[in-house]
């Protein structure tokens, strides 16, 4: 069965990464064009005194690709699915529901990957800043892409209109970019934000690119367990809602 | 039966009966038609059978495996081609073919030979390597339909594979169904395309509204009119229905075209009274013949099928 399943898996990923590449140099400028934007761009914002946040910046930059890409993208591609309704398609071929996702999941991470290490190169290049780079930043960002990935469908599964979905996923750009502690440390924020970050997952996602990529001191394993929790509960309620027939 | 329907019903929200007390079945080797105008409760009877839709009763079996219990036994034992053509948009077609022929478990050369082989004898070779969108939507039809036999399972559901299709590859489309046919597989075809379910089908059912209103193979259907005939007359352009005699029975009207049921001893009459319309410049021309499938379609159903010449199907 395992065997089964690891085939299937396998040709899941084949099918999404096929579907996906005629749109592979669109999500490529995108996460350049964001990298840039947040690296050098929004630097300029910052008098030369804040060139400690340097660092916030160059590490909460990939963390911003993989959330935008699995909380944005991720949930426009499914809720369109559902509109379209070529979910009626797929559940109708001889393969488990939750694979299919998981191999889509599996691709937005290579689709993102580029995008993470450009922004790596380009923010340490242009802030002259030397990264700590951890063995562990591995394990941290393949899960902060899939658990960013399945918060993003269970997210527009559990929508009741699609379209709803896609305006809601568009207004999280903003939540993500400007008032997540991503860029910035979450004492800055008003203290009410902060107690609701605590249960979030963004705080911890950046943590997990801090912790592994900078001297900056963070809980990781706490980072690791919460994002962990976060990607075990989004695949729940996924799975919950892609079994269930009408 | 390779396919059993007991008694199935499906009621969405809002009440609607979807599927109203069906009950087929379907043989291996046979090709099975489902014909209904749009609406009808075709695509739900589909879903339920390949368990994407559970009824709200009755039962579906296939080779006498519960399949409202065993949904995976069902995806692996049908193989399905969409009325949508989704599936195809973002992908090459010769890899939308042989990733559907691996994931039904197929070896990738066998796979790989068996797609070369429909997508020569269906003449999409020029769109091998297209992506759906780049195509047109008959080639996205066609190759959706290689999608579903690539691999045969023991069930083939086809839903309207052959709209948007040119004639040619039509006729090719057709062999192949016959083909699998011959190779084992069961094929329901779901159409409301009557004309070509005649010459494909081995038997057939027509819904309206939910539910069965005949079954049977098409001479059987046909049977049931007797030895009448009918005639069909299109009018010329612009011209009103003309009044027409007591003899030409059940008239079934929608723009231009009027068809009537002859009974044997008007036959004469019937035809000196097109041929007077048509000398009149009334009709643009009739034909007189067997009863068809389509006549006995239109009793059934009530009305012509919108994608006829005739868009607004009325009866009168």
């Amino acid at each position: 069965m395992i065997l089964g399943w690891l085939r299937s898996y396998l040709l899941m990923l084949k099918w999404h990464a096929l579907s996906y590449r005629s749109l592979l140099p669109f999500f490529m400028i995108i996460h350049i064009m964001m990298a840039l934007g947040v690296v050098i761009g929004i630097s300029l914002f910052m008098p030369p005194q804040f060139s400690g946040f340097a660092k916030y910046l160059i590490t909460g930059t990939p963390t911003l690709i993989l959330l935008t890409t699995g909380l944005v993208t991720v949930p426009q591609i499914v809720a369109a699915a559902r509109l379209e309704q070529t979910f009626d398609y797929m559940w109708s071929l001889p393969v488990p529901r939750i694979v299919y996702v998981a191999g889509d999941v599996s691709v937005w991470f290579l689709i993102a990957l580029p995008g993470v290490v450009i922004s790596l190169v380009v923010g340490s290049i242009y802030h002259d800043f030397t990264l700590q780079v951890s063995p562990l930043i591995v394990p941290a960002f393949i899960l902060m892409s899939i658990a960013a990935s399945f918060v993003g469908y269970a997210f527009a599964l559990a929508v009741p209109s699609p379209r709803i979905a896609q305006v809601g996923s568009q207004v999280l750009i903003f939540i993500i970019m400007f008032f997540s502690p991503i860029l910035y440390p979450a004492e800055r924020l008003p203290d009410w934000m902060v107690a609701v970050h605590k249960v979030l997952p963004m705080q911890y996602m950046a943590d997990l690119s801090r912790g592994t990529l900078t001297d900056i001191d963070v809980n990781l394993g706490l980072a690791f367990a919460i994002t962990g929790a976060w990607c075990v509960f989004a695949l729940i309620i996924s799975w919950l809602i892609i079994t269930r027939r009408h | 039966m390779l396919l059993e329907i007991k008694d199935v019903c499906k009621v969405y929200k809002g009440k609607v009966k979807a599927n109203d007390n069906i009950s087929l079945s379907m043989a291996k080797g046979e090709v099975f038609g489902l014909l209904g105008p749009n609406g009808a409760g075709k695509t739900t009877l589909v879903n339920q059978v390949i368990g994407i839709t559970v009824p709200n009763s009755g039962t579906i079996t296939i080779d006498g495996v519960d399949v409202i219990a065993n949904p995976a036994f069902a995806r692996q034992a049908c193989s399905f081609q969409p009325q949508n053509q989704l599936p195809v948009y973002l992908l090459p077609a010769i890899n939308a073919i042989e990733l559907v022929g691996q994931i039904r478990g197929m070896r990738k050369a066998d796979v790989r030979r068996r797609a070369n082989e429909l997508i020569d004898r269906l003449g999409i070779g020029q769109w091998r390597n297209v992506i759906g969108q780049n195509s047109t939507g008959g080639i996205r039809r066609l190759v959706c339909f290689c999608m579903a036999v690539v691999a045969p399972g023991d069930i083939v559901i086809l839903d309207e594979p052959t709209n948007d299709i040119d004639p040619l590859r039509r006729r090719q489309l057709w062999q192949e169904v016959r083909s699998l046919a011959e190779a084992g597989s069961a094929v329901l075809l779901v159409t409301h395309n009557v004309h070509e379910a005649e010459r494909v089908v081995d038997r057939l059912a027509i819904i309206d509204e939910g539910r069965v209103l005949g079954s049977g193979t098409p001479a059987e259907l046909k049977a049931s009119e007797g030895d009448s005939m009918r005639l069909e007359l299109i009018l010329e352009p612009g011209m009103e229905p003309p009044p027409l005699p007591d003899f030409l029975l059940e008239t079934v009207a929608s723009n231009r075209r009027m068809i009537s049921k002859v009974e044997k001893e008007n036959v004469v009459s019937a035809l000196e009274l097109a041929s007077k319309l048509k000398d009149d410049g009334k009709v643009e021309e009739f034909s007189l013949g067997p009863i068809t499938l389509e006549d006995i379609y239109i009793r059934m159903v009530g009305r012509l099928e919108e994608d006829e010449e005739t868009p607004e199907g009325e009866t009168k």
